[in-house]
């Protein structure tokens, strides 16, 4: 009895001192700032430049509680700069009122000077070491633009401008496959490892940037300023060293294995991109040895696919005639994997990860070659390329028409 | 020693929460790199070694405490010096797994709340478990157990659909050879977290059937070891080797790479729960047996009297014994694991056997003739 | 006016100190008069002249003076006019050699049980029980016939735990036609009542039950000492009971079951549980409780298997929901924000953004005036309380809203929360929840999720500590028995629930017998024997 009356003594106390000294941690959601991107750039003076795009709710989400502000833009924008990213973020709050938020930070956007400059594993490690902060926020360069301005741009569909560049590329890299997603930890994975280089998609805007800040920009069926994917970045030791696109970024997707669906246009019977195969899945393998102190890749892909537009008289009921065109298929895809070899290879970046497989099977002399891998060993390497293309289906229909008039 | 009866599916519940406890969350074997979860299961072997080195001297006197052996065999004032030492000893692991803990709830998720505050929540209600006997403590367990594990089900069937394992992470294996696991394994895992089972000698006298108490013990511990490597090969495997050893804890970053149908992100909470349960557990364990030890040298007839006081004392050692959380590690590493350890965990038990041994076998022979 | 208060006090010291020895002075047994006169003069005083005690004086055949007393209301007065005034009067006693009791004893009194009575004390405990007392004037000695009856309620469908499969009866007020309920399902001579009369002033009746043979012995032995032990006054509901025996005083969990159904008592009876039946109360105790007990309904056995499991899982859900929905509301709120995704943040930031209160006053307002209506819903006559509904449906819903004082979300949760506890199947578990409930919402309040584990952990050290008759509360769970785990959160086919709890059962016979699982083999045949015929055919 007197052990749960004191029990009790204890408790209250205890109680009434936690709930009197306030709640420490405490955040309530009126007083966040929730940032959805982040741009950073550097100005003239050499200091970063933070730009950070702020959610609206009540401009978001609309409905009855909203109140009358639905005409206002969904995101505000506030710049602040600083010798680091700390400091800046810190800085911002002399122009905000509220506690800056970055836990739904999904993106982070590095102007492309930025990038060139200097290493970009220097802007990642206090995003890394913030505990508010995603590992899984996605990471772009702003290619040939500022961030700050990708970062302000608005949107029409997705009214969050973050939620639409995000969705584009992961959407992009679904069925069109010249862009990749890369997380801050994949990239920071990717940087630390000296078998591998990093690459990462850039993003880049149409039209006149000062028109797309700007709420008529989301009132037109065309808005004047549009956000869509660039080329790829290639980086050697965090820099950025250059850009791919088109299929030798296609064919670098490929050598990561992150190709999910495309479209192949081949040739057949001399008309070019007669036939258009449909890419559902695939499957690339890399390995790596060495022989007489030379690094050997061979590359094995396996991909599956369906015909999605055939403009040439051809007979697709015909298993013989698939076969044949399985072959094309495999020789572009080479190609393409070829192309984006070689211009790795100029670049002397390797950013298949080309190195890591060697380390997974030499461990041994990998040790000694890790040093000089990027600019000695893997211009050198030679690579081996085996690709099984296969035709599942045609469609809904059978063989083309053919109109005879 | 109190009147309490421990069923050996409870001893089971109770070794494998104590066993995951805080070991689960830090980067552990990391040293080891790739290869850590081999070193954790290197250590686990000497672990299991450890663990039937308690199971025998126990055998011997299976009706009493260990400070009450420990006095029959070194004698009255060195057996309570000893025993004295290990209340300290378990004091301590258990000031350390708190501050593990407080650091860990700090770091991650409670950036402006002072680390004695939340330290104090915790012990506050392990001092209300522990006052409530070992009876309570062990059936608790078993109410938890089975979340836990469903927690720890559903994160793996998460992590594996989200695809985040590239076992590419853990290879090459044995790059180094097999000299480095095995130094991993003898200067860590095997004290921590295989060694800390020596805390359940306090626990033993009370289970009633005697016989299956090895074969469980070692089971629990096998199991534990288990899900420890498995655990570690899959924050290797999502995290990478270097990601993994410069993340504190590596179970979170895990956690946090998990993003399934663009509504399951940001699991910290999850980790958070079984963290707190866990730890909860381990404190528990540490702390009452360092109770129990008192209140048997001190001859006190209600332990739970001695749980404030005592709990005080663990709680305010928690957030003294280092000023940083770095500092915290290191003196772990270098302090703990390298003088404390080895004399408490494996030296003092197997010259207690030894000596438990010559005695017994002298008085056998002498029953003979 | 000190004075007056002084004096008063002293007053009431006094009017202590008299009472103690004028109860004492009861206590020994006082015998009877001889003169009638007399004895109906003592009756009169000692009842203070209550006009619902009827005293009917008779003339016997031989001359003597007679009086038939008893109490209004409670008294069977048919049986008495029928039985005893009747053939008192119509007899004629011709041998007068034999004493007059024996022959109303044999020859005139045509009830079932009478009996002498010789003192006071337990003339007053039959009469007020409702029996008759027929006094003879020149004897020392009464004869109280059982006349008990008057007015009951009579037996209806039980008011709380309504089953859609199961049977309608319910308990009433009267202890024997409870009995006699659950007598009737269980026609065994090892059911077994024990009878005690527990308060000083009440002298309330009070029956154990249990089955002899499947009852632990310690337990009903434990069960008759603690209700042996309790001296007071009164017993108005089996509640006073509930609280003077159960294991742990400090808690919200109900550590004894109560029912208003027969069947429930007669299924735990077979378990070997005991009963506590109380007179004037339709709701029987049953004892000892386990917590899963509470997440349980009688029509989880009268219906399948699989879909009681599914609803047990159901209401464990529900309590969780109904304790921790607003402390998660909260926590995540003010705390996690990281947790959500992004657009239903974004889109609940946006409903509190006109809220001025922070999440934990904005939940408080809300569970508060919920609570209210709630209050207000069941204590309101029935007329008015449609109007209660309308008014909070208005208030709570739209109006709060509105005005913006509380966030649309908090509403859902508000809701989600009243009608998940308004499901628990176990009011007493119910209200309990209802009560932790705001201890989360602070604990959430100030330290977020880890205050809700916390919260959890406490909660769990507490329930693990409870003992209800000796039996863990948290029985077959932790500790975990695994022969019992058949009726637990799952539900087991009857034919493969085959061990009693073996924490209250002594009884290691098996429920019920080796393959009892329907193995039916003549289905096909007997669907239709000549399409087996033809599948035969043709498959030669």
């Amino acid at each position: 009895m007197n052990k749960i009356n004191r029990l009790m003594c204890s408790l209250v106390i205890i109680g009434t001192a936690l709930l009197l000294s306030g709640c420490w941690s405490k955040k309530e959601l009126t007083d966040l700032a929730i940032v959805a991107a982040l741009g950073i750039d550097k100005n003239e003076e050499g200091r970063y430049v933070g730009t950070l795009q702020i959610i609206n709710p009540g401009n978001v989400a609309g409905g009855m509680q909203g109140g009358g502000g639905t005409q206002g833009p969904p995101v505000s924008v506030i710049t602040g700069t600083g010798d680091s990213i700390v400091e800046l973020s810190r800085r911002t709050s002399r122009k905000l009122s509220r506690r800056l938020y970055y836990a739904h930070t999904n993106l982070v956007v590095i102007s492309e000077e930025l990038a060139k400059e200097e290493s970009i594993s220097s802007i990642l490690d206090p995003l890394e070491r913030d505990a508010e902060f995603r590992s899984t926020a996605i990471i772009v360069i702003a290619q040939g633009e500022k961030a700050s301005d990708i970062v302000k741009i608005l949107t029409l569909i997705d009214k969050i401008p973050a939620n639409k560049v995000i969705k584009t590329l992961k959407f992009t890299e679904r069925t069109w496959g010249e862009n990749i997603s890369v997380s801050m930890q994949e990239a920071i994975k990717t940087l630390v490892s000296p078998g591998k280089e990093l690459a990462v998609s850039g993003f880049r805007i149409s039209g006149d940037v000062d028109k797309g800040k700007k709420m008529e920009n989301t009132q037109q069926t065309e808005p004047s300023s549009l956000l869509y994917t660039g080329s790829l970045a290639i980086f050697k030791k965090g820099k950025l060293i250059a850009w791919i696109d088109g299929e030798t970024a296609r064919g670098s997707v490929f050598l990561l294995d992150k190709l999910n669906a495309s479209a192949i246009a081949v040739k057949w019977e001399r008309k070019d991109e007669a036939m258009v195969y449909e890419l559902i899945r695939q499957k690339t393998k890399v390995m790596a040895k060495m022989e007489k102190g030379k690094p050997i890749v061979s590359i094995k892909v396996q991909a599956e696919g369906n015909i999605g537009e055939a403009r040439v008289p051809i007979d697709l009921t015909n298993p013989d005639v698939l076969l044949k065109v399985e072959k094309v298929i495999e020789k572009e895809i080479k190609k393409e994997i070829t192309m984006a070899v070689k211009q790795a290879q100029k670049n002397r970046s390797d950013i298949f990860g080309f190195g890591e497989a060697l380390h997974r099977t030499n461990p041994k002399e990998w040790k000694k070659i890790a040093a000089k891998w990027n600019d000695i060993y893997f211009p050198e390497v030679k690579i081996d390329i085996v690709v099984d293309a296969f035709i599942r289906r045609t469609g809904l229909r059978n063989n083309p028409h053919q109109v005879n008039k | 020693m109190e009147k309490a009866k421990i069923s050996l599916y409870q001893l089971f519940v109770l070794i494998l929460l104590f066993e995951l406890g805080s070991a689960i969350l830090v980067p552990l074997a990391i040293d080891a790199k790739q290869d850590a979860w081999l070193a954790i299961l290197s250590g686990l072997i000497g672990g299991l070694f450890l663990f039937w080195i308690n199971y025998r001297l126990f055998l011997y006197y299976p009706e009493l405490a260990p400070p009450e052996y420990m006095q029959k065999l070194l004698g009255k004032i060195a057996g309570t010096f000893l025993a004295f030492w290990y209340i300290i000893f378990f004091m301590y692991t258990a000031a350390r797994v708190l501050r593990d803990f407080g650091e860990m709830l700090l770091t991650f998720a409670y950036l402006e709340t002072p680390l004695f505050i939340v330290n104090a929540l915790l012990m506050l209600v392990i001092i209300y478990a522990v006052s409530k006997g070992i009876e309570v403590v062990a059936r608790t367990g078993e109410l938890f157990f089975v979340s836990i594990y469903f927690l720890a089900i559903t994160g793996f069937i998460l992590i594996v659909f989200s695809g985040l394992i590239d076992l590419n992470n853990l290879k090459p294996m044995l790059e180094e050879g097999i000299f480095p696991i095995a130094k991993v394994a003898f200067t860590q895992t095997l004290y921590f977290p295989f060694g800390e089972s020596i805390v359940f000698s306090m626990i033993f006298p009370y289970i009633t059937k005697r016989k299956s108490v090895k074969k469980v013990g070692l089971f629990a511990i096998g199991l534990s070891g288990i899900n420890l490597a498995i655990t570690m090969a899959i924050n290797i495997g999502v995290l990478g080797v270097d990601l993994a050893s410069r993340s504190q804890f590596p179970l979170l970053s895990t956690i946090q790479s998990i993003q399934v149908a663009e509504f399951l992100e940001r699991l910290d909470v999850f980790f958070m729960i079984s963290m707190v349960i866990c730890i909860f557990f381990k404190v528990s364990i540490y702390f009452y047996a360092a109770v129990a030890i008192a209140a048997v040298i001190f001859k006190i007839k209600k332990p739970s009297k001695l749980t404030y006081p005592m709990g005080m004392v663990v709680l305010f050692m928690s957030v003294t014994i280092a000023s940083s959380y770095a500092e915290h590690l290191k003196e772990g590493l270098e302090f703990g694991t390298r003088y404390v350890h080895p004399f408490f965990l494996v030296i003092i038990p197997m010259l207690l056997l030894g000596i438990a041994f010559i005695k017994n076998r002298k008085r056998s022979s002498h029953q003979k003739i | 006016m000190t004075m007056s208060l002084f004096s008063l006090s002293k007053k009431m010291k006094k009017l202590k100190i008299q009472k103690k020895p004028a109860q004492q002075h009861d206590l020994p047994a006082k015998a009877l008069q001889s003169s009638l006169q007399e004895q109906i003069d003592y009756i009169k005083e000692k009842t203070g002249n209550s006009i619902d005690v009827v005293i009917r004086k008779l003339q016997l055949g031989d001359g003597k003076s007679a009086a038939v007393v008893f109490v209004e209301g409670i008294a069977d007065s048919k049986a008495i006019n029928d039985f005893l005034i009747e053939s008192i009067m119509n007899k004629h006693p011709v041998h007068n050699s034999q004493p007059i009791f024996e022959i109303l004893l044999k020859e005139v009194v045509a009830l079932g049980d009478v009996k002498e009575i010789t003192d006071w004390d337990n003339l007053y405990l039959s009469l007020m029980s409702g029996e008759s007392i027929i006094l003879v004037d020149g004897a020392q000695k009464a004869l109280s016939a059982s006349t008990r009856g008057g007015e009951h309620r009579s037996i209806q469908e039980p008011g709380s735990q309504v089953t859609v499969r199961g049977p309608r009866d319910g308990f009433t007020e009267s202890i024997r036609t409870n009995t006699a309920l659950i007598r009737r399902r269980i026609q065994n001579p090892d059911l077994w009542l024990e009878n005690m009369k527990i308060g000083s002033v009440t002298k309330t009746d009070v029956s154990m039950m249990y089955i002899k043979g499947i009852a632990k012995d310690e337990i009903v032995e434990e069960v008759r000492n603690r209700l042996k032990r309790i001296e007071i006054d009164s017993i108005l509901e089996s509640g006073y009971i509930e609280q003077l025996i159960e294991d742990q005083p400090f808690t919200t969990f109900p550590t004894l079951y109560h029912t208003e159904r027969p069947d429930m008592v007669a299924g735990n009876l077979l378990e070997g549980r005991v009963a506590i039946i109380v007179n004037g109360t339709p709701f029987v105790l049953i004892a000892p409780a386990v917590f899963i007990q509470f997440f349980q309904s009688v029509e989880d056995y009268y219906g399948r298997a699989d879909i009681a499991t599914a609803l047990r899982f159901l209401r464990i859900l529900i309590f969780f929901i109904s304790i921790i929905a607003p402390a998660a509301y909260i926590a995540v709120t003010t705390f996690h924000q990281e947790m959500i995704p992004t657009q239903l943040l974004v889109a609940i930031a946006a409903q509190r953004e006109t809220v001025p209160f922070p999440a934990l006053v904005e939940a408080l307002i809300m569970e508060v005036s919920f609570e209210i209506l709630r209050e207000a819903g069941v204590r309101m006559p029935r007329a008015v309380g449609s109007a209660i509904s309308i008014v909070g449906a208005l208030v709570i819903g739209q109006a709060a809203v509105q005005a913006g004082i509380v966030s649309p979300a908090m509403v859902i949760i508000v809701a989600i929360t009243a009608i998940a506890n308004f499901a628990t199947p176990a009011f007493a578990v119910a209200i309990s929840a209802r009560l932790i409930r705001f201890g989360f919402m602070f604990a959430a309040a100030t330290f977020g999720f880890y205050g809700i584990i916390l919260g959890v952990i406490i909660l769990a050290v507490h329930l693990c500590s409870l003992r209800s008759f000796g039996v863990p509360y948290l029985t077959p769970m932790a500790p975990l028995i695994p022969a019992n785990l058949g009726d637990t959160i799952v539900r087991l086919p009857m034919w493969a629930q085959k061990k009693r709890p073996r924490l209250f059962s002594d009884n290691k016979e098996n429920r019920v017998g080796d393959n009892q699982k329907p193995q039916p083999s003549q289905s096909r045949g007997m669907v239709n024997s000549a399409l087996e015929k033809g599948d035969q055919d043709e498959q030669n």
